[in-house]
């Protein structure tokens, strides 16, 4: 954590979660961890009580602090991030260019007359004067128009960004403002939720839990790098800097490229490079279905040989002659061609080992599901108690956990540079996966397999995984490069 | 209907009709029916545009929440123009979107469509095909918008060379609106566009 960070929340006496969180001794064992798991990150799984305290602690702090209501405490977190000290600095300084970057008030001078108080602008109603109300821009609105705009605003999912309704004003509306105007049960309801979530999301140390209908959030300190964060309520595994499925040794730019590669269909574009060619004479798309490279268009009859795309009648028996030809950098449209199917044979390579390390994982999922039943029936009937089957259970665990490294390890591969590097990844890449498949035989038959042995090949697996990711898990390397230099 | 939108549309409407546009001619709002959820607008092409002399019909769709959110709107006449789409009209405009405003009318929505004729925003783009033809060659996009205009909204300007174009396609066969998309998407090359459609 920050120096900064520690200020914020150093002087809160309530906040007794952030201060075991500074403690020396949990640093230590941050720091051997970190050593034994080269994923080990700093987290916690909160319950939405328990950010609501967080939250409202960061509120009463800058509130208390700079004497502004709770509401405009809310607009100005939102709006800097929750970094509440860095509010507090620049108010002193200028209290004035918050309030604009909040967009909670108007950079220009507030026009007087800029809107009239004698009909409002959106119904045209003529309502008394008392009954129209503007925020710090002047534009005045009669109440019920700022009622309705807020219930659509609202049934939108708009909550922290509801803006004025004047043309072309930026000003965003508190929530002390819209609630004095919102007077159906059901819509406050709704707005408090969205607004709870709004929070959440611009709040640097906090992300929801992406499992369906999971309530969990989590807490870390640190938002770049593939982070390992495992949710207590649905044991999902995200990466916390980008919310993403845990992608380590990957980072989250690429496993986001390779997740966008895999779901649209521009391998499409290259299959259709790769596997056809356009008739040298008629210019028609071509698909070749044989092996033979002697081609004979069938629109215009044309022959044609497919390697070169040359006339076939000057091919004669030098065929050979034409395999060397192909490797003319001047022939672009055919190096155009090689390139593609080139690519295309690179990408399916990588895919289908990723798919099929993600269908293993599935079928895991059932053994582990099976595992427990048989454990259960055997200590049901009295062959041991649970804790003698307990390694057949971490076994089938680790294995979980070394198959899904692996899984991640292909797109790392995909997207990287040829070279030295490359190749002890891939080696590592190929040790780790080999030692998987061991252990996951093994698995299968455990309970004839000798325990000695199985934990054996737990260890083995448990190794290999973890020094492939300090080697290559990205904030690692960058500091055991440095340490190696 | 809510009682806040109909009241608004009435003002409106009223507001239209009294306003200089309405009387230069450049503007015009009709009703479509009596419960005032639907208008038909009329902008004329804003001069020194391709769109110079012809008249563009815009479909108004007022919602029920209407003016808490903005009117639907989208061209009736065909055009050629990045911001719109020439298969369905459809209209891409920021304040017909998220910088709508409660306080915005239909006049400054249909002054706003006129101003997007005479200044496209091809970064921005409804209809990609024609933003690349705009970007890439504006002449032959001047040329092309201008012969839209003669084709669907009465422009004055009759560009041969194209009319006989659609109509070789037309001959083979192939619908007029067709015809001349398929033209103007492959940049007026007659075998291209012969390619595309009958493929």
């Amino acid at each position: 954590m920050s120096a900064e960070s520690d200020m914020e929340y150093s002087d809160n006496d309530g906040d007794d979660y952030d201060y075991y969180g500074e403690q020396d001794d949990c640093d230590m064992e941050a720091v051997d961890r970190t050593k034994s798991d080269p994923e080990y990150f700093l987290y916690t799984c909160l319950k939405v009580e328990e950010v609501e305290k967080l939250l409202n602690e960061s509120i009463e702090l800058l509130s208390n602090s700079l004497q502004i209501t709770p509401s405009l405490a809310k607009v100005t977190l939102h709006a800097y991030e929750w970094n509440a000290q860095e509010i507090i600095n620049k108010y002193k300084e200028n209290a004035n260019e918050v309030l604009v970057y909040s967009r909670v008030k108007s950079r220009a001078p507030v026009t007087q007359g800029g809107s009239s108080r004698s009909s409002c602008a959106v119904c045209a109603n003529t309502p008394p004067i008392h009954k129209y109300s503007a925020l710090a821009c002047g534009h005045y609105f009669c109440n019920d128009c700022w009622a309705m705009h807020f219930e659509v605003q609202i049934m939108q999912g708009v909550s922290n960004t509801i803006l004025c309704m004047a043309q072309d004003c930026e000003l965003r509306a508190p929530e002390d403002f819209v609630l004095s105007h919102v007077t159906k049960p059901m819509l406050r309801d709704r707005y408090q939720q969205f607004m709870f979530k709004d929070h959440v999301k611009s709040h640097p140390e906090l992300r929801f839990c992406p499992g369906p209908n999971c309530q969990w959030i989590f807490r870390a300190w640190v938002r770049e790098g593939a982070r390992r964060v495992e949710c207590q309520g649905c044991e999902l595994l995200t990466c916390f800097s980008c919310g993403a499925p845990h992608h380590a040794p990957t980072d989250c730019p690429t496993i986001r490229r390779w997740l966008t590669k895999c779901a649209d269909d521009s391998e499409t574009a290259n299959y259709i490079s790769a596997h056809t060619k356009d008739c040298p004479k008629c210019q028609i798309c071509i698909e070749k279905n044989g092996g033979c490279n002697h081609m004979q268009c069938g629109a215009c009859r044309h022959d044609f040989c497919w390697v070169c795309l040359g006339d076939w009648k000057s091919h004669g028996s030098e065929y050979y002659e034409c395999s060397r030809y192909k490797e003319d950098p001047n022939l672009s449209s055919d190096s155009q061609h090689a390139q593609a199917r080139e690519a295309l044979k690179k990408y399916l390579h990588y895919y289908e080992r990723w798919e099929n390390h993600a269908r293993s994982l599935k079928l895991e999922e059932q053994t582990l599901a099976c595992l427990k039943s048989r454990i259960n029936q055997k200590v049901m009937a009295g062959e041991g108690t649970w804790i003698d089957w307990q390694y057949l259970w971490d076994s089938a665990k680790l294995l979980k956990r070394c198959r899904y490294t692996l899984q991640y390890t292909y797109p790392y591969a995909y997207y990287m540079d040829n070279g030295p590097r490359k190749e002890l990844f891939e080696y590592q890449q190929a040790q780790l996966e080999a030692e998987i498949e061991n252990l996951s035989w093994k698995v299968e038959r455990a309970e004839t397999t000798d325990r000695g042995d199985l934990e054996n090949q737990m260890d083995i697996a448990e190794k290999r995984r973890t020094t492939l990711l300090k080697d290559f898990l990205e904030f690692h390397t960058t500091s055991a490069s440095s340490s190696k230099v | 209907m809510a009682n806040i939108a109909a009241k608004r549309i009435k003002r409106e409407f009223k507001e239209v009709m009294k306003s200089e546009e309405v009387a230069g001619g450049t503007i015009k709002l009709e009703l479509v029916n009596d419960s005032w959820t639907e208008l038909q607008g009329e902008i004329a092409g804003p001069p020194d545009t391709p769109y110079e002399g012809g008249t563009f019909l815009l479909e108004i769709k007022v919602p029920e929440t209407y003016p808490f959110n903005p009117p639907k709107i989208r061209f009736m006449t065909k055009i050629w123009h990045p911001n719109v789409s020439s298969v369905t009209g459809a209209i891409c405009l920021d304040i017909l979107k998220d910088q709508w405003a409660a306080a915005l009318t239909l006049r400054t929505v249909l002054l706003s469509i006129q101003a997007l004729l005479s200044a496209a925003e091809p970064n921005d783009p409804q209809d990609a095909v024609v933003a690349k033809q705009y970007r890439e060659d504006i002449q032959l996009f001047n040329l092309t918008a201008r012969h839209w205009t003669n084709a669907y909204a009465g422009g004055p300007t009759v560009i041969w060379e194209f009319n006989q174009k659609v109509q070789v396609l037309q001959d083979m066969g192939v619908d007029e609106d067709q015809a001349r998309v398929a033209l103007s998407t492959f940049d007026w090359g007659l075998e291209r566009a012969t390619e595309h459609l009958f493929s």
